[in-house]
C-alpha cells in the first residue's frame, strides 16, 4: 500500500543510448497502473529502475515520499514477477515461497501461515512439496505469483507475467489476476506489450515508445482519445485503419472525402472540431475496424474495395480488403448481423462497398501526428 | 508404376544394410580403440607384476608373477613419503583453488562493477607470458623462508593456489548459463548479494563446484614442471611426479623400470578411484563450462 | 513492377560485365555478390581479406590511440578533480591533502581515517628507516647500464683472527644479494604507486562527503562500510583475496623476470657472491645472432617447430575428437557410456605415469619398438642412420609425439563434443534431411559450422596451451634429438622437438650456466608472439567477441 511518484526519470545505458527519458508519473495507493508498449520501449527498464535491478541516471523515483534512488531492491520493500519466473530451481514450491520470510528471519508459525495461505488463494496447495521442474507452465506462474504475495509488500511489480503462457492458459490467468487484485490490496504496477492485457487489468494504462510516455489515461480515455497516431494505432485489435484524406469545413459543417467518398462528421466529433477552429485541409483520418459497415454503391459514402483476406473469427468476420488505390483496410463485422446469403457474398475478389459513421473518426496531424481534437 | 514402387522398396532396404554395415564399421574401430586407448594402462599393471627389472624385450605378459617391486617400493625407496606429500598436497589444493577460481569466476560472471572488462583483458594478456618463468623469483623468496626442498609441499600449494584464480574460464562459462533473474529474484526478495552467492548460486552450482574440485585434486598428481623447481636432490619433500622421475633417468632405467611401473599403479590407483566416482561432474563441467568460457 | 524491376536489374547487370574480374574488383553489394559462383565469391573473399588489412592496422592504430586519449582524459579529469576539491574544500579537507584521512575525520567516517592514516604512517616510516625503501631504492641503481644492482660486493677477505696476533685468515664476508636488492626496490616501487593511489582515494572521499552533506544527506559509516562488502561492494570482497595472490604470485614476479632481461643475471652473477648489473638493451642484440649457437637462430627454429607442433596438435585432436564423439553418438551404437569411460580414462591417469610408460614402449627395447624392429625395412633404416631408437630420428619424433598427443587430447575433445553435439536442435537435421541432404553433407553443413561457432574460443585457448605443452614434450622426448646444426643457445644443446617452453625449462634448471637473462628475454618473446597470434585469432573468430552472446 503506497504511492509512487516517479519525477523525470532517465535511463542511459553506456555513453548515450537513452532507454527511458523523462518519465513523470504519480501512483496512487492501490492502483492498478500498466505500462504497455512495443518491444524495446523502456517499460520494463522503468519498472526494474523501480525495484532497484537497474540504476537511474536521472531523475527520483519515490515510494510513500521516499526518494529510493540509492536503496537496494531488499530496502525497497517491493515484489517481484519476473517473466519467465525465476523460481529457485534447488528449493521446493514451499521454499520459493518462504524464500523472502526466511530471510527477514519470520518465525516459523508465521511462514507456514503466509505460504499456505498464499498457495490457498492460488489453488497450488497440493504441490507445495514439488520442484518447480516438476510443475508446468501455469503452476510455475502461480507460484511466482504467490512468492511475491506472501512478502505483504508495499507495490507489486510483474514483468510480462503472462508472455511465456499459451492463449489458453494466459486468458485464464488474466482473470485470475484481476481476482487476486481484490484480495491483495496493494499497488499495481504491470508491464505487457499486450494491449488487451493492458485494457483489461489496468486502472491507467502507460503508453510508451521509444523512452517516452505517449499517453496516459484510463482504458476508455486512451481507446476513444488517443493523443496521437501511435496511441491510436496500437491500442485496439484489429488495429484503427488510418489514411490520408481531405477535410473540408463548408459554413460551419464538416465532411470528409475518403476514396472519393464523401461522409460528414456529426455528433461531438463536429461539435469539437468547430469548437477548436479546424479548417479544412490534409487530414490522417482513423477509423476502427468494428466501425465501418457493409454499405452499397448508391450511397454516396461508400467507398468500393476488393476482399483480399476473409478471417472467420466465429462471433465476427474479419474482412481485409483493398481499396482501388491499394490502400489495405480492415473491417470487423459482427457475425449476427449477417444473413446467410450475404455472408457466402463476403469472398476472396468479391467487391463490396464500406462505409462508417460521422462520430466515430479520429482526426490526426499529418505533420506532428497528433490528435487534432486534443 | 510397379517398377517404381519396387526401385523404392529396394532403396530402403539398402538403406537398412547401409546402416548396418556402417555401424559394424564404428564398432570395429572402437574396438581398436578400446584396445589401444587400455594398453598402456594394461601393459604398466602386468609390467609392475614382473619380477625383472630391466625394461624388457618385446613381451606383455610376465613370464613369472610376482610383487617384489611393490615389496622394493615401500622397503628400499621413500616412494610412501611421496605419495603422502602429493595427496596432502591434493587435498589441500582442491579446496584452496576451488576457493579462488569460484570467487573470481563467479564475481566475473555475475556481479557488474567498474574495471570489470579491464581486469578481465588484464588476466588474459598476464596469462600469456610463459608463467613458470615466474618460479626464478619464488624459488628465490621461497629459499629464504624455507619453503623449499623438505618443506616443498607447502611451497607448491601456495604456488599452485595463489594465482589459479586467472583459470576462471570454465567455471564463468557455467555461471554464465544460469538465469540472471534468479539473481534479481533473490535481491527483490530481500537478499544481500552474499546470499545470492550462497543461498541461490552456490547450491544450483554443484557440478562446478565437483569439477573445480577434482581438478585442483589431480594437479599436483601431474606436475612435474613447477614441482622440480622447489625439490631437487631432497627426497623428503618430493612429489611423486619429481620422485619417479628420476627412476627414469637414463642411467636409472635398467634398475628402476619395473619398479616405476608399480609405483604408477599405484598414483593411478586413488586418482582414478576419484575420478571414476565424479566422472558424471567432471562431464558436465567440461561440456556446460568449458563450451561457453 | 518497381519492385520487380529491382530483381531484375543485377542479372542484367552481369549479363553486361561477363568478366568476373571486373566483379570481384570493386566492393559488391549483397545482391551482387550473391550472384557469384563459388570460385568467385571465393575469390571476393580473399581480395577482400587482403583490402582489409590496412584497415584492421588502422583500426588497432585507432584504438590504441583512443586508449591514450581516454588516458590523458582520464588524468585531465583526476586532476581538474583534486583542483576544485582543494579550492572548494573547507580547512579539513586541506589539511587531508597533507595527512590522510583527516577529510574522514572531520565528517565522521572514523574507521576509515584510521585506516588512511595508518597508511600513511606505515608508508612514511618504511620509506625513512635504515634499510627501508630509500635505502633499496639508492642501492638498486635503477637502469643504470654498467652499474650493478646493490653496492656492496660480497667476498673473502683477509681478517686478523685476533688484534695483534698477526695472523690473516680468509673469511667470507656478506655483500649485497642483487636478487634481493632489485626485488625490494621493486616492492618500494609498488609501494609507493600505492601511495600515491591511496591519496588519490582519499581525497577523492573528501569530495564525495562534501557533496553529499552539501545535499544534506547522512554519510555512510564504517558499519554501512562493513555491511557492503557483503552486498552492493560485494565484488570487492570476492576478489580480494584472489588478486592479492594473483599480484604476488604472478604479476610482481612477471615484472621482477622482465627486468632480469635487462640485467646480466645467471649462475655466474648469481647476485649474492656476486653482483649482476644492468646492460640495458645488450642482450636483445643478441635475438639478431642468426650464427650457429646464436640466439636469433635457435629462437626461430623452436619457434617454428612449436607452432607446427600446435597447429598439428589442436587440429588432429579436434577434428578426430568430434569424429570419435560423432561415432559414439550415432543412432544405434550401443554401450555409449562404456566408449565413453574408456576413453576418459586417460585423463585420469597421472600423465607423467603414462606419458613416461608410452615413451618406452617405442625404445628399441619397448614393446611396440622391438615389434617393429622386427620389421626389416625399419631395422635396416635405424642402423644405417645410428639411431638407437625410433625417438633419435628427428621426423619419426616429432610424428610420434603427434600421435601420442592425439592419444592424449581425444578424450577431452571427446567430451566436449559430445556436449555440444546434444544441443544442436534436432529439427535441424530433420530439416536438413526432408531437404536431402547425406550424412556427410549434414555433417559439413550443420555439425561443422556449428561446433566451429561454439568452440571458437576454445580452439584458441587450446592452441595457446599446445605452445606450452611443456608435458606432452618433456615427458615423451625430452626435446631430443639434439639439433646439432643450432647447438648450444641459451646454454643449453637444443633438440629438435623443444618446444619454447621446453628450451626455457631446460635453460633455468639444469643447465650449469642458468642464463636467466636469457630466459627471459625469451620469455618476452614468447608473450610477444602469443599475443600477436590471440589478437589474430580473435578479430578472425566471431563468436570471441561478445561475451553476452551466449546468455
Amino acid at each position: 500500500m503506497a504511492t509512487l511518484k516517479l519525477t523525470n526519470v532517465k535511463k542511459v545505458y553506456g555513453k548515450d543510448t537513452v532507454a527511458v527519458d523523462n518519465f513523470n508519473l504519480d501512483i496512487a495507493d492501490k492502483e492498478f497502473i500498466v505500462f504497455v508498449g512495443p518491444s524495446g520501449c523502456g517499460k520494463s527498464t522503468t519498472l526494474r529502475m523501480i525495484a532497484g535491478l537497474e540504476d537511474i541516471s536521472g531523475g527520483t523515483i519515490e515510494i510513500d515520499g521516499v526518494v529510493v534512488n540509492d536503496l537496494q531492491p531488499r530496502d525497497r520493500n517491493i515484489a517481484m514477477v519476473f517473466q519467465n519466473y525465476a523460481l529457485y530451481p534447488h528449493l521446493t514450491v514451499f521454499e520459493n515461497m518462504a524464500f523472502s520470510l526466511r530471510l527477514k528471519k519470520a518465525p516459523q508459525d508465521e511462514v507456514y501461515e503466509k505460504v499456505t495461505k498464499a498457495a490457498e488463494i492460488l489453488g497450488i496447495t497440493e504441490y507445495l512439496t514439488r520442484k518447480p521442474r516438476a510443475l508446468s507452465g501455469g503452476q510455475r506462474q502461480r507460484v511466482a505469483i504467490g512468492r511475491a504475495m506472501v512478502r505483504d509488500s508495499k507495490v507489486f511489480l510483474m514483468d510480462e507475467p503472462l508472455s511465456n503462457l499459451d492463449a489458453k492458459l494466459r486468458n485464464q490467468m488474466r482473470a485470475e489476476i484481476i481476482l487476486l487484485r481484490q484480495k491483495i490490496d496493494t499497488t499495481f504496477i504491470y508491464v505487457t506489450h499486450d494491449q488487451t492485457e493492458a485494457m483489461t487489468l489496468g486502472d491507467r494504462i502507460v503508453i510508451m515508445k521509444d523512452g517516452f510516455i505517449q499517453q496516459v489515461g484510463t482504458p476508455t480515455e486512451v481507446f476513444d482519445m488517443p493523443i496521437n497516431l501511435f496511441v491510436a494505432e496500437f491500442i485496439g485489435a484489429p488495429k484503427m485503419n488510418t489514411f490520408k484524406t481531405n477535410l473540408v469545413c463548408e459554413n460551419g459543417n464538416y465532411y470528409v472525402t475518403p476514396y472519393g467518398a464523401k461522409i460528414a462528421v456529426t455528433g461531438k466529433k463536429a461539435e469539437m472540431l468547430k469548437e477548436k477552429g479546424v479548417g479544412s485541409g490534409e487530414v490522417i483520418l482513423g477509423v476502427r475496424p468494428e466501425h465501418f459497415v457493409l454499405s452499397n454503391s448508391a450511397n454516396p459514402g461508400a467507398i468500393p474495395c476488393k476482399i483480399v483476406v476473409n478471417e472467420m473469427m466465429g462471433s465476427e468476420l474479419h474482412l481485409h480488403v483493398v481499396e482501388e488505390n491499394g490502400d489495405r483496410l480492415i473491417v470487423r463485422i459482427p457475425t449476427v448481423s449477417l444473413e446467410d446469403e450475404q455472408r457466402k457474398a463476403l469472398v476472396y475478389g468479391s467487391t463490396i462497398y464500406v462505409t462508417f459513421e460521422g462520430k466515430v473518426m479520429h482526426f490526426f496531424d499529418p505533420e506532428t501526428q497528433k490528435n487534432l481534437l486534443v | 508404376m510397379k517398377n517404381n514402387q519396387k526401385k523404392l522398396k529396394r532403396k530402403s532396404m539398402g538403406a537398412k544394410a547401409k546402416r548396418r554395415l556402417s555401424n559394424t564399421i564404428i564398432y570395429i574401430i572402437l574396438v581398436i580403440m578400446t584396445v589401444v586407448w587400455l594398453f598402456p594402462f594394461v601393459g604398466i599393471v602386468l609390467e609392475s607384476f614382473k619380477t625383472e627389472t630391466k625394461m624388457q624385450t618385446g613381451y606383455l605378459f610376465p613370464r613369472e608373477f610376482g610383487f617384489t617391486h611393490y615389496e622394493r617400493l615401500f622397503k628400499e625407496t621413500d616412494f610412501l613419503l611421496w605419495f603422502k606429500n602429493t595427496a596432502i598436497m591434493g587435498i589441500a589444493t582442491a579446496f584452496l583453488q576451488t576457493f579462488f577460481i569460484l570467487s573470481m569466476s563467479y564475481t566475473l560472471s555475475r556481479l557488474r562493477f567498474k574495471g570489470r572488462k579491464f581486469l578481465m583483458n588484464f588476466m588474459l594478456i598476464l596469462g600469456m607470458f610463459p608463467g613458470f618463468l615466474t618460479m626464478i623469483l619464488i624459488y628465490k623468496v621461497f629459499a629464504d623462508f624455507g619453503l623449499i626442498m623438505e618443506m616443498a609441499p607447502l611451497g607448491l600449494i601456495i604456488v599452485y593456489c595463489a594465482s589459479s584464480g586467472m583459470g576462471y574460464y570454465v567455471s564463468k562459462g557455467f555461471f554464465d548459463t544460469i538465469p540472471k533473474s534468479l539473481d534479481e529474484a533473490a535481491r527483490v526478495d530481500g537478499a544481500t548479494r552474499w546470499q545470492v552467492f550462497y543461498k541461490v548460486i552456490m547450491p544450483l552450482s554443484k557440478p562446478i563446484v565437483i569439477y573445480t574440485i577434482l581438478m585442483g585434486f589431480m594437479a599436483p598428481w601431474g606436475d612435474f614442471m613447477l614441482a622440480s623447481y622447489l625439490i631437487h636432490e631432497n627426497s623428503e619433500g618430493m612429489s611423486v611426479a619429481v620422485g619417479m622421475f628420476e627412476w627414469l633417468s637414463a642411467t636409472n632405467l635398467n634398475t628402476n623400470y619395473t619398479m616405476f611401473c608399480a609405483a604408477g599403479v599405484i598414483v593411478a590407483i586413488p586418482v582414478v578411484t576419484v575420478f571414476l566416482l565424479l566422472q558424471k561432474y567432471y562431464v558436465e563441467g567440461v561440456t556446460g563450462g568449458a563450451v561457453k568460457g | 513492377m518497381s519492385f520487380v524491376h529491382r530483381l531484375t536489374m543485377p542479372f542484367q547487370y552481369k549479363k553486361e560485365c561477363k568478366l568476373s574480374l571486373y566483379l570481384i574488383m570493386k566492393r559488391l553489394t549483397d545482391l551482387e555478390y550473391l550472384q557469384l559462383n563459388k570460385f568467385q565469391a571465393f575469390l571476393y573473399k580473399l581480395k577482400m581479406f587482403f583490402v582489409s588489412i590496412p584497415l584492421w592496422f588502422k583500426g588497432i592504430g585507432l584504438s590504441i590511440l583512443g586508449f591514450f586519449k581516454s588516458c590523458g582524459l582520464a588524468i585531465k579529469n583526476e586532476v581538474v578533480d583534486i583542483v576544485t576539491t582543494f579550492t572548494k574544500g573547507n580547512w579539513a579537507v586541506k589539511l587531508s591533502f597533507l595527512i590522510f584521512g583527516f577529510g574522514n575525520f572531520y565528517y565522521g567516517q572514523i574507521a576509515r581515517g584510521i585506516l588512511f592514516l595508518l597508511f600513511e604512517v606505515v608508508f612514511i616510516g618504511y620509506m625513512i628507516v635504515p634499510s627501508g625503501g630509500m635505502y633499496w631504492m639508492s642501492k638498486c641503481n635503477w637502469f643504470q647500464v654498467g652499474s650493478t644492482v646493490g653496492t656492496v660486493q660480497g667476498g673473502n677477505i683477509e681478517v686478523e683472527l685476533a688484534p695483534g696476533t698477526g695472523f690473516f685468515v680468509e673469511q667470507w664476508v656478506d655483500g649485497d644479494d642483487s636478487v634481493k636488492v632489485l626485488l625490494y626496490a621493486l616492492l618500494t616501487v609498488i609501494f609507493i604507486v600505492a601511495f600515491v593511489i591511496t591519496w588519490r582515494m582519499q581525497v577523492k572521499q573528501c569530495r564525495i562527503c562534501m557533496d553529499i552533506t552539501a545535499k544534506g544527506k547522512k554519510i555512510k559509516s564504517g558499519k554501512d562500510d562493513l555491511k557492503s562488502l557483503l552486498d552492493d561492494q560485494f565484488h570487492k570482497t570476492l576478489l580480494a583475496p584472489s588478486l592479492i595472490g594473483i599480484l604476488a604470485f604472478t604479476v610482481l614476479p612477471i615484472i621482477y623476470m622482465v627486468l632480469i632481461a635487462f640485467t646480466s643475471y645467471d649462475a655466474a652473477h648469481d647476485g649474492y657472491a656476486n653482483l649482476f648489473s644492468w646492460v640495458g638493451l645488450e642482450h636483445f642484440n643478441e635475438l639478431f645472432d642468426f650464427g650457429k649457437g646464436g640466439l636469433g637462430l635457435a629462437f626461430g627454429e623452436i619457434l617454428s617447430w612449436t607452432l607446427m607442433w600446435s597447429f598439428f596438435a589442436t587440429f588432429t585432436n579436434y577434428f578426430l575428437g568430434m569424429f570419435v564423439a560423432i561415432m559414439i553418438n550415432k543412432k544405434g551404437i550401443k554401450i555409449k557410456k562404456f566408449w565413453r569411460t574408456v576413453l576418459v580414462m586417460t585423463i585420469a591417469i597421472p600423465q607423467f605415469v603414462s606419458l613416461l610408460y608410452v615413451s618406452n614402449l617405442f625404445t628399441t627395447s619397448g614393446i611396440i619398438g622391438s615389434v617393429l624392429e622386427k620389421i626389416p625395412f625399419i631395422h635396416d633404416w635405424r642402423v644405417s642412420n645410428n639411431f638407437v631408437s625410433l625417438w633419435d630420428s628427428p621426423v619419426v619424433a616429432k610424428i610420434l609425439l603427434i600421435v601420442i598427443n592425439i592419444w592424449i587430447g581425444i578424450p577431452y575433445i571427446m567430451l566436449m563434443a559430445t556436449g555440444i553435439l546434444m544441443n544442436i536442435p534436432n529439427d535441424l537435421y530433420e530439416s536438413a534431411r526432408i531437404d536431402g541432404a547425406s550424412s556427410v553433407q549434414q555433417f559439413t553443413k550443420i555439425t561443422l559450422p556449428y561446433m566451429l561457432f561454439v568452440t571458437g574460443p576454445y580452439l584458441l585457448t587450446s592452441f595457446v596451451g599446445n605452445l606450452n605443452n611443456f608435458n606432452v614434450i618433456y615427458l615423451l622426448s625430452r626435446g631430443n634429438p639434439l639439433n646439432s646444426e643450432i647447438g648450444v643457445a641459451g646454454g643449453v644443446a637444443v633438440g629438435h622437438t623443444d618446444l619454447l617452453i621446453t628450451w626455457l625449462f631446460k635453460m633455468t634448471l639444469g643447465s650449469p650456466e642458468s642464463k636467466y637473462y636469457m630466459a627471459s628475454l625469451i620469455g618476452i618473446m614468447v608473450f610477444l608472439v602469443v599475443a600477436v597470434l590471440s589478437l589474430i585469432v580473435y578479430n578472425v573468430i566471431p563468436s570471441t567477441r561478445n561475451e553476452e552472446d551466449y546468455k
